[in-house]
This record gives C-alpha cells, sequence and structure tokens, in this order.
C-alpha cells in the first residue's frame, strides 16, 4: 500500500506530467485562460487517464507480451491499440456521461474530444510500458498522473487570469506569457527533483 | 449514416491492412533491429577500453571494426559469484544464447540477488599484450535505471576508463554521465581498493574530490544520479572480487 | 522559389498561387507552433540538439504528409462515426512504421527520442490537418496542406534546438564550436582569450524550450503585428 501512495505522489508531484515532461501542452496552453475550463479538463484528464492506464495495462501485457495469449511479440502493435483505446474510450465516456449525467456532459463534455490527442495520455501509458510497472502500480501512476497535470492546468489558468491586467508587451500578451510563465512553473517544479516520497 | 456493418466491415478491412503491413516490416527489419542492439551493447563495452584501442576517434568507430575487436581482442566469459566460470551447460539451463556474456539478459540478472547472479566478463588484450578486465555494474538513477562498463588494467584495480549509460536521466544533469566524456575521464587511474586491501570502490563526491585514489568529483544539480553510480560500484563489483583474486594469484 | 505557374506533365497537378499559398501559409501566418500552438510536447523535448531535432521534423513530415494523402483519398469511404478512430489508426501506423524504420537504421536516435517518437501520434498538427482540411480535400492539396504544415513545424524546432544546442553546449550539429577544452574550435580554457565565455547549462534543461519558443513567438509577432492577440 505504502509503494502504492509513492508512485501516486511522485507521479502528481514530481514527474508532474506537464510540468516536468510537458506533456499535453496544446490543450494546457489553449484551455487554460480561465479556472472554470481549466477544471473541467483537469477533471476530464484525470478521468480518462485512470480508466485507460488500466486497460492499455491488459492489453500490453496480456496480448502483446512474449507471455501473451498469442505468444509472439506484438509489440509493434503497440501504438495503434493504444490510441485506439483511448480514442474508444474517451468516446463511450463522453456517450455514457451525456446519458446519465446531463449536468457533467454540459460541462465535460466539450473537452472530451481534445482529451484523444492529449499527448498527456499517451504519454503516460507509454512511461507505464517503460517503467515496467504492475496493475495497481499502473492504476495508481493513472491516478496520480491525471491529478497532476490537472493541478498544473489549474495553477496556470489562475495565473493568466491575473497577468490579463498586467502591462505585457503587446507581442508578448496571450500565448508568449503563457510559455513564460510554463517555464518558469517547470523550472520550480524541477527543485522538488529526486525528492523520494518513500523516505518522508 | 451507414449501417453497423458497413461500419464494422471498414474497420476490421482496415485494421487487418494495418496489421499486415506493419506485421511484415517488423518481421523483415527484425534482424536488423536485433543487430543494432546488439551492436549498441558491444560499442559500450569497448567504450570502456576507448583508449587503448587502434582506432583514432572511438566517437567515429565502424560497425565492421567493432566486430573485429570483437572478434579478434576480446574473451568473454559469465561468472558465478563464487569466482568460478559457469560452465555452457549451465549457461544453456539459464537460457543465455551461445552462453556468452553479451547475450546475458543484464537486467534480469540485476534483479536476483548478488549469488545468484550470472556476471559477464570482457577479458580485452591490447595490442601490445597488455591484458584489460571489463566488469558490468547497474544500479538507480534519478528517474530509472542506470548502468556502466568498468575497465580495469592488469592489476585488477586501478581503473582504465569506463562508459556509462542511462534510461532516463535528465538532459544537461543526469545525462552528462554518459555525454559528458571530461567528466568520465576522471575515473581512470582511480582505484578499487586501498593500501590496506580494503575494498572502497569510486565515490562521486558532492562538493569536490579529494581523495586521490577513490574519489571523483559530481556533476553540479545531479546529486542523486552520482550517488546511484557510488552505489551501484561499490555493491555490484563486489561481486566480481572471487573471480579476480584468482587473476591476481 | 517557384514561378506562379508551374505546370507539370500531369494535367490536373498544377502548382499556382493557391498550391504555393498552401504550402507557404503554415510557414508563417498559420505557423502550428508559434501561431496555433500545435505539437508542443515533442518541441520541448527533442530539441536539445539539432540531431534529434532534424529526425524529429523528417518524421514529422512524412507522417502528416502521408495521413494528409491517405485520409483525403479514403474521405468518401470512412463512416463519420468511427471518424477519429479511423484518422488514429492512420497515423498510428505511419507513426509504428517511422519507429521500426529508425530502429533499423538509425538506431542510436532511436534510442534517444524512445517515447517521444510514439507521441507522434498525439501530434496535434497530424490531427487538426486531418480534421481540418484533409477530410474536405483532394489528396494533391491535402499533400502540399502536409507537408507544409510539417515543414512549418520544422523549422520552428530546428530554430529552438539551433540555439539551445549552441548556447547550452557550445555546439551545433554535433561539431564542438565554443568549450572548455582543446577540442571546441574556439577553447574558452581560462588561458585563453575567450576565457570569459561561460556555457549556459540552463539551455539543455527542459524548460529552456519553453522560454526559447516564448521569445520566438514574440519575435514573431513583433515583426507580423497582425498576428498579436488582442483579447
Amino acid at each position: 500500500m505504502g509503494e502504492l501512495a509513492n508512485i501516486f505522489i511522485k507521479s502528481a508531484f514530481i514527474e508532474n506530467l506537464a510540468l516536468s515532461y510537458f506533456l499535453g501542452m496544446c490543450s494546457y496552453l489553449a484551455v487554460s485562460k480561465t479556472v472554470k475550463t481549466a477544471v473541467g479538463l483537469g477533471l476530464a484528464v484525470i478521468f480518462v487517464l485512470a480508466i485507460t492506464m488500466p486497460i492499455n495495462w491488459v492489453i500490453n501485457t496480456w496480448l502483446l507480451g512474449e507471455n501473451g495469449i498469442f505468444g509472439t511479440d506484438l509489440t509493434f502493435l503497440r501504438f495503434i491499440l493504444f490510441i485506439a483505446v483511448i480514442a474508444s474510450m474517451v468516446q463511450l465516456v463522453e456517450m455514457v456521461v451525456e446519458k446519465y449525467s446531463p449536468s457533467l456532459y454540459n460541462s465535460l463534455g466539450i473537452f472530451l474530444p481534445l482529451i484523444t490527442v492529449n499527448c498527456a495520455i499517451l504519454g503516460g501509458s507509454l512511461f507505464m510500458v517503460s517503467k515496467e510497472y504492475n496493475f495497481a502500480e499502473a492504476v495508481s501512476f493513472g491516478l496520480g498522473g491525471g491529478f497532476g497535470w490537472f493541478l498544473a492546468i489549474v495553477a496556470i489558468a489562475a495565473i493568466r487570469e491575473k497577468i490579463k491586467y498586467s502591462a505585457v508587451p503587446p507581442a508578448l500578451r496571450g500565448l508568449g506569457m503563457a510559455f513564460l510563465l510554463t517555464g518558469l512553473m517547470g523550472m520550480a517544479f524541477m527543485g522538488l527533483m529526486g525528492i523520494d516520497p518513500a523516505a518522508y | 449514416m451507414r449501417s453497423t456493418s458497413s461500419v464494422l466491415l471498414f474497420v476490421l478491412t482496415l485494421t487487418s491492412i494495418v496489421a499486415l503491413i506493419l506485421a511484415f516490416l517488423q518481421n523483415g527489419l527484425k534482424s536488423k533491429h536485433d543487430f543494432n542492439e546488439a551492436m549498441y551493447s558491444k560499442k559500450a563495452t569497448i567504450a570502456a577500453v576507448a583508449n587503448h584501442l587502434d582506432v583514432e576517434d572511438f566517437s567515429k568507430i565502424s560497425e565492421a571494426e567493432v566486430t573485429e575487436i570483437f572478434d579478434k581482442q576480446i574473451k568473454q566469459m559469465v561468472l558465478k559469484s563464487d569466482g568460478t566460470v559457469a560452465t555452457p551447460e549451465e549457461l544453456q539451463d539459464a537460457g543465455v544464447r551461445g552462453g556468452l556474456a553479451e547475450n546475458l539478459d543484464l537486467k534480469k540478472e540485476n534483479k536476483k540477488s548478488v549469488e545468484e547472479r550470472y556476471l559477464p566478463l570482457y577479458e580485452f588484450t591490447k595490442s601490445d599484450g597488455n591484458k584489460y578486465y571489463i566488469v558490468y555494474a547497474r544500479g538507480k538513477g534519478l528517474w530509472d535505471e542506470i548502468w556502466g562498463n568498468i575497465a580495469l588494467e592488469s592489476d585488477v584495480n586501478t581503473i582504465a576508463g569506463v562508459s556509462f549509460d542511462h534510461k532516463a536521466e535528465t538532459p544537461g544533469l543526469g545525462a552528462e554521465i554518459k555525454d559528458n566524456k571530461a567528466w568520465v575521464r576522471q575515473f581512470i587511474g582511480k582505484k578499487l581498493y586501498d593500501n590496506d586491501g580494503t575494498f572502497r570502490a569510486i565515490d562521486v563526491k558532492k562538493g569536490g574530490a579529494k581523495d586521490p585514489y577513490h574519489e571523483v568529483d559530481a556533476i553540479s544539480g545531479a546529486t542523486i544520479t552520482g550517488d546511484g553510480i557510488t552505489d551501484m560500484l561499490l555493491e555490484d563489483l563486489v561481486a566480481y572480487e572471487p573471480y579476480l583474486k584468482t587473476i591476481k594469484g | 522559389m517557384a514561378d506562379t505557374a508551374v505546370v507539370e506533365k500531369n494535367q490536373g497537378i498544377q502548382f499556382g498561387k493557391k498550391e504555393r499559398k498552401l504550402l507557404t501559409d503554415p510557414l508563417n501566418d498559420n505557423n502550428p507552433i508559434t501561431v496555433q500552438v500545435l505539437g508542443i510536447c515533442s518541441a520541448l523535448a527533442v530539441t536539445t540538439g539539432m540531431k534529434n531535432a532534424t529526425v524529429m521534423a523528417v518524421a514529422v513530415v512524412f507522417v502528416c504528409l502521408f495521413a494528409n494523402v491517405i485520409t483525403s483519398a479514403l474521405r468518401k469511404a470512412i463512416p463519420k462515426q468511427v471518424r477519429m478512430i479511423v484518422q488514429l489508426v492512420i497515423i498510428a501506423t505511419l507513426v509504428t512504421v517511422v519507429e521500426l524504420v529508425l530502429k533499423a537504421y538509425a538506431f542510436e536516435s532511436y534510442k534517444q527520442l524512445s517515447v517521444f517518437i510514439g507521441l507522434i501520434i498525439t501530434n496535434c498538427i497530424v490531427m487538426g490537418r486531418l480534421e481540418a482540411f484533409a477530410m474536405a480535400n483532394k489528396p494533391y492539396e491535402s499533400a502540399l496542406d502536409g507537408l507544409g504544415n510539417g515543414i512549418g513545424y520544422g523549422i520552428i524546432l530546428l530554430m529552438v534546438a539551433a540555439i539551445r544546442e549552441f548556447f547550452g553546449k557550445g555546439e551545433f550539429y554535433g561539431y564542438k564550436i565554443i568549450g572548455p577544452s582543446p577540442e571546441y574550435a574556439i577553447n574558452t580554457l581560462e588561458s585563453s582569450l575567450f576565457g570569459w565565455y561561460q556555457g549556459n547549462n540552463l539551455m539543455v534543461l527542459f524548460p529552456s524550450a519553453m522560454f526559447v519558443i516564448a521569445v520566438l513567438i514574440w519575435a514573431h509577432r513583433a515583426w507580423n503585428p497582425k498576428l498579436v492577440d488582442v483579447s
């Protein structure tokens, strides 16, 4: 249990998908103009990461691996299957949410299609493979990674809301400033690098 | 909107075409992939004795040259931690192809306890007849695994050269253990044992090396990767001790 | 630069003003990175050196070009309900081809790019062009559009990489230019003329890519004021 909590904290704060690996930057920069939309997208990312990570783990281990049901190394199909799982899960989640919780759909729904091409999701799955996590660890990594991404996008959205009132040079307004801010936040996050939560 | 069956048919056709194309490509390139993989680790192995090869610029070494060095100047063997050389039968049972050290699954070996490990050892004979012994260590860096080949002179104490590699260290910080040649050069001439014969290995020291034989400077900003190297040298090289003692006589 | 209308042998394939606009628009007014803000992730991770950036740029041009052509050729056959998945499967296939080929013929780059090759799949440029252009246009135009966007992306990638490699490591495409050892063309050991020079290690780290792109955007918008964000 302690090991799983460790992975959760590590993937949320120390190996943050957005601020340490800079994954999912397209939607991170595009949808972080207000805190409200950022919260919506962040929640959707947590949701999708937590669902797709275990499924992709099962696919990778049981279908594609040498010890899987086909008995040969099929890892060259990994990209296709991973992205297909992600795309279909996103569509499934969209349909389910629309049917059973229209209010949640109204706040989350418009972000769901965006998530398919959010590299944090595919990147998460690929990192899971390269780190050789087991099933429980993969679940914990998915939840932690999603939570970390959520925190990062909400944080930058809050800063961007405030910075609207500052006198930024015209050519740097908006996008340019968002890049600078993310860079600074990334540097701050580098300070957390190497902390081992298990030691505390 | 089209009927579900035609959609399904389209998706199925597309998937099978795609899978077929990729399977063909994968099959066609498989041998090349395996060759590259093997070449990569061979190159890393002899990088530890880069200064003692008959090639002018190691960074431009060709694949043919690497193969030739491996054929002519390298004798490889697999050791057990009690100091004996593993027999071909034992290696066959363990699933090591051809019983060669280069085919050991070093990642898997590293997960075993030190007593149960099979250890790769490469004996390199320089063109002037001097012998060098290349040993292997593997440990944990900041993000993921780090590993290295360490070449010892024939006194099996003095380091003749090292080459480190890593899976995912930060470029510019931890990744310098591979990229920064000046840092790697510090290891040359260091010693594993102190004058009393105690095993000390090499300490990657934050704040500057003081001991001329057992310490090297750390890379600033990469404390944990450096500590990882200190630990892996201390823990993994001990396993070679029984065999190295037999060389020393 | 090609003349305004180069008519090739095959009638119907023309390279006129409209076609040229398809190709050059993404290089400036509609640049994928600095204007559309697509495909940032890989721009950050692989730009520590020119070599990796070149491999990445070529890979993206390849994927972008062929994904556009294939999708455009199939655009009438692709069922609307599964549009996204079909597009992603096409992209993922091309990316797998890139990975397998790199692993066979450019192993060093394959090792260094690692997971970031796979992330071309979610490079929003590719997906974005399929959705916005290839689904509605003929293969030839889509090819130009794909090529233009791939190159527009590649140029920024190479610019960022050149800046980071030179100021970070004192190298350009692996050639040692300025640094503290006799191997470099300009030696900055204490005794020499350039002893005051210090490489900036920050440039090698991830966040510096953010700063470099921010400055590029700043310069681009100062030079091309119609792109300035008015909101």
